[in-house]
């Protein structure tokens, strides 16, 4: 049986969270876990003490101190945490979601995920966490980490896009450029029954030339070996400005891509597609690691 | 593993707070420094720049985040002998050895062997090193001009009550400050940080010691080299267990070990003296708030950045400020605690702890009071267990055939007892030793009760043993004599 892992924080995008995994499992008849991390925060500098001075007994005394902070703090924590999965268990169960397991871990957001990944086949996340400023068009720190560190498909949760807690998407969008995170990605959004009966489009950013032909004619190889009909287009320009505008004109659509296909220190330096694209699409997007 | 992940969550977690803690702690390891630099008999600028170097190496490489490494009053107690007989460049290559035997322990995970380090003899070496730091403040204190007293007792009240008007200034530097204003302003007459020896004035640079390479400098360093190695990891063993306490974190030790002899090899050709974590400079960071490698990497390029611009001034300095100082870190590293718990602790840890101090505080050498107090927990601890054995038995009715049941732990510590649980000069045609609910952990338990079935068939009984669990069994047939050919003729005992 398949198994999801959607994680969920006190944000905004949390009923988009529970309705894309609700939608998800229904579709790959798959069992859903909530996870809800609670990060603990550096008591230590809260204290806001520089006074350098150590007296009789400080290591026991702050040992007892930092204690005290973060218990204060994770009993509030805790409680929070409790009433938010509670919330989004019934919200999930309302959406007919049978097989529920909700977990409730200490931790970082990113090692929790990486830990409890192995026997999920896919994971769903908010494009923002509670922790995140509300700057518009920033993504979470913690989501290019987590799809970075991750080896299963990821859906990162927009707060627009199609609503699926009642419908399915118009159309899934699949970003080609033939490296190999976009060749799995096409073929998990081909193969996989979370898209079966979705109309697809396999997008190819470049003119109409020989390099660009063969990559549409190595898409509609995959579409073949899938035994998935879909339409695969070429449209001029630079990818993110390709799909975004593609995603503009389906405002219901899914976006389906490969990710970070390039090291750290590149992504550092020059940026990166992927995370260009989660920020400005307005849409679920399905991240596949190579 | 290096990640992006990792790198981040090391360095990047908390960059307000580490910045800010590793500035208190370069502030408080100035004063460290130089007095541990005094302690070891070279120049103030052999401790600064050692504890530039341990620090940013340590920052870069440890496997404790968050804890700070600099020259220590442990490693500098040690080589008091090395420098007034054979002179610092003999230091700096014994510092160099230091890190290639760190290095080489922390390959072969001696850090594992901390696990037999108890609770007691952590605390003594925690109490002992507290007062080698104090100890090492006294020869300040005598033969000096009476206006040191009130000074130190000025330093001490500025760095305590400080904190109470604001905790946003390191309390030390403001007494350090205030002192040397009140110095030089009434021309007080005391010692000050110039007159202890030459200060950096650029930032250190790489040359080899100036030594012979012969057999004899190796024998002459060796020692030394092997007891820093060795001091310098149960210190840095210990700080990051109660850093990993603070934090409530994990560490990796054994990345720990090898960073720590890495940064002593660098260190001993940069000029500097040996170190390893400091127990009170890593409170102070977790205090403050630092907690990555951010802060420690802060605390040692600071300190460089203070000495190299600050050093006019740093010369000015009062020693009776510094003693202040070092007097805090003294206190604070004691553990308090442990003086209360005297009455109310079993009498052999009392015991173990007292004895660590001791034998440190006599040989000023802490590896010494950790084998003397890990021999005496593990002795305490095998008279404890022999307790843990019982031997009853039982006559059959027609009085010929005696059964004794064995039951617990039978080693080296118990032989004795065991072989006074049987009575050879009863007259029996057969006896029944059962150890069923026994277990002979060693070659010394197989010994004794070869020697009791040996001298039961001496008497003339026939002896069955029955029940030996698996592992017991093993020693056994590996090691007992009794169940072998001729065995009646062997000696018993060989």
């Amino acid at each position: 049986m398949k198994h999801i892992l959607a994680s969920i924080a006190a944000s905004p995008y949390a009923a988009r969270v529970c309705n894309l995994a609700a939608w998800s499992a229904k579709r790959l008849e798959a069992s859903v876990e909530l996870l809800h991390v609670i990060q603990r925060s550096n008591a230590a500098a809260q204290r806001k003490d520089l006074s350098g001075a150590i007296g009789l007994g400080v290591k026991s005394s702050l040992l007892e101190e930092l204690t005290q902070l973060d218990e204060a703090e994770g009993k509030l924590a805790i409680e929070r945490g409790r009433v938010l999965l509670d919330s989004a268990k019934g919200h999930v169960e309302g959406l007919g979601v049978t097989d529920l397991q909700i977990t409730h871990r200490h931790g970082g957001i990113v090692e929790t995920i990486t830990e409890r990944e192995a026997d999920a086949d896919l994971i769903v996340i908010g494009k923002r966490g509670a922790s995140s400023d509300f700057a518009k068009g920033h993504i979470g720190s913690k989501v290019e980490r987590v799809v970075r560190a991750s080896s299963k498909p990821v859906v990162v949760c927009s707060s627009r896009g199609p609503d699926l807690a009642t419908s399915d998407p118009s159309l899934v969008v699949v970003a080609f450029d033939g490296g190999a995170a976009s060749k799995a990605a096409l073929s998990f959004a081909a193969g996989s029954a979370l898209f079966a009966g979705i109309p697809l489009q396999v997008v190819i950013a470049g003119g109409d030339d020989a390099r660009h032909r063969k990559l549409a004619e190595d898409a509609k190889g995959i579409l073949a070996g899938e035994e998935r009909a879909g339409e695969v287009v070429l449209k001029d320009g630079a990818p993110d400005a390709v799909i975004g505008t593609t995603m503009k004109e389906n405002p219901d659509g899914f976006l389906v891509m490969g990710a970070y296909g390039h090291s750290p220190l590149r992504t550092l330096i020059v940026g990166s597609t992927t995370t260009a694209m989660i920020r400005t699409v307005h849409a679920p997007v399905l991240l596949m690691r190579p | 593993m290096l990640s992006l992940n990792t790198l981040r969550r090391e360095w990047l977690s908390n960059p307000r707070g580490d910045i800010l803690a590793g500035i208190v702690v370069a502030l408080a390891l100035i004063p460290e420094a130089i007095g541990f630099s005094i302690i070891a008999g070279v120049d103030p600028k052999v401790g600064l720049y050692a504890s530039f170097s341990i620090a940013v190496i340590c920052a870069l490489t440890g496997g404790r985040p968050g804890m700070i490494s600099a020259a220590t009053a442990a490693i500098a107690v040690l080589v008091v002998p090395l420098v007034r007989e054979h002179g610092v460049e003999y230091l700096f290559a014994a510092t160099i050895l230091m890190g290639i035997l760190q290095v080489i322990a922390g390959f072969l995970r001696l850090d594992l062997l901390m696990q037999f380090v108890s609770r007691s003899v952590v605390t003594g070496f925690v109490n002992a090193l507290a007062i080698l730091i104090f100890i090492a403040q006294i020869p300040q204190l005598v033969d000096v001009t009476w206006i040191t007293y009130p000074m130190v007792a000025g330093g001490l009240a500025i760095i305590y009550l400080f904190p109470y008007i604001t905790k946003a200034v390191p309390s030390p530097l403001v007494a350090i400050v205030v002192l040397t204003g009140l110095a030089l302003a009434l021309g007080w007459e005391v010692n000050t940080v110039g007159d202890m020896g030459q200060l950096p004035s650029a930032p250190p640079h790489f040359f080899i010691p100036n030594v012979p390479f012969t057999l004899e400098t190796l024998q002459i360093i060796f020692p030394y080299s092997l007891t820093m190695a060795a001091v310098g990891l149960l210190e840095s063993m210990m700080t990051a267990q109660i850093v990993d306490d603070l934090t409530d974190t994990p560490s990796d030790k054994a990345q720990e070990s090898k960073a720590q002899g890495l940064a002593n090899f660098v260190t001993g050709f940069f000029g500097g003296m040996g170190g390893c974590a400091m127990i009170g400079q890593s409170v102070i960071n977790v205090k403050s708030g630092g907690s990555t490698r951010l802060s420690t990497f802060v605390a040692g390029t600071f300190l460089l950045f203070l000495i190299v611009v600050l050093g006019p001034f740093v010369s000015q300095i009062p020693m009776p400020s510094l003693v202040a100082v070092m007097i805090m870190v003294s206190i604070g590293t004691f553990s308090w605690k442990s003086i209360r718990d005297l009455r109310v602790h079993p009498w052999q840890s009392s015991v173990v702890m007292v004895g660590t101090v001791v034998v440190v505080v006599w040989t000023h050498d802490l590896a010494q009071g950790v084998a003397a107090g890990v021999i005496l927990s593990g002795l305490f601890f095998a008279s404890k267990v022999r307790g843990l054995f019982q031997v009853t038995s039982a006559l059959s009715s027609d009085g010929r055939t005696r059964t004794y049941h064995v039951s617990g732990e039978v080693f080296f510590a118990s032989t004795e007892r065991f072989s006074e649980a049987f009575d050879f000069k009863e007259v029996l045609d057969r006896v029944v030793i059962d150890v069923s609910k026994a277990h002979f952990w060693d070659i010394s338990a197989v010994g004794i009760l070869d020697k009791a079935i040996l001298k039961f068939r001496r008497e003339g009984a026939s002896v069955d043993v029955i029940g030996l669990n698996e592992k017991s069994a093993m020693m056994v047939s590996r090691f007992a004599v009794h169940d072998k050919e001729g065995a009646d003729n062997a000696a018993p005992g060989h």
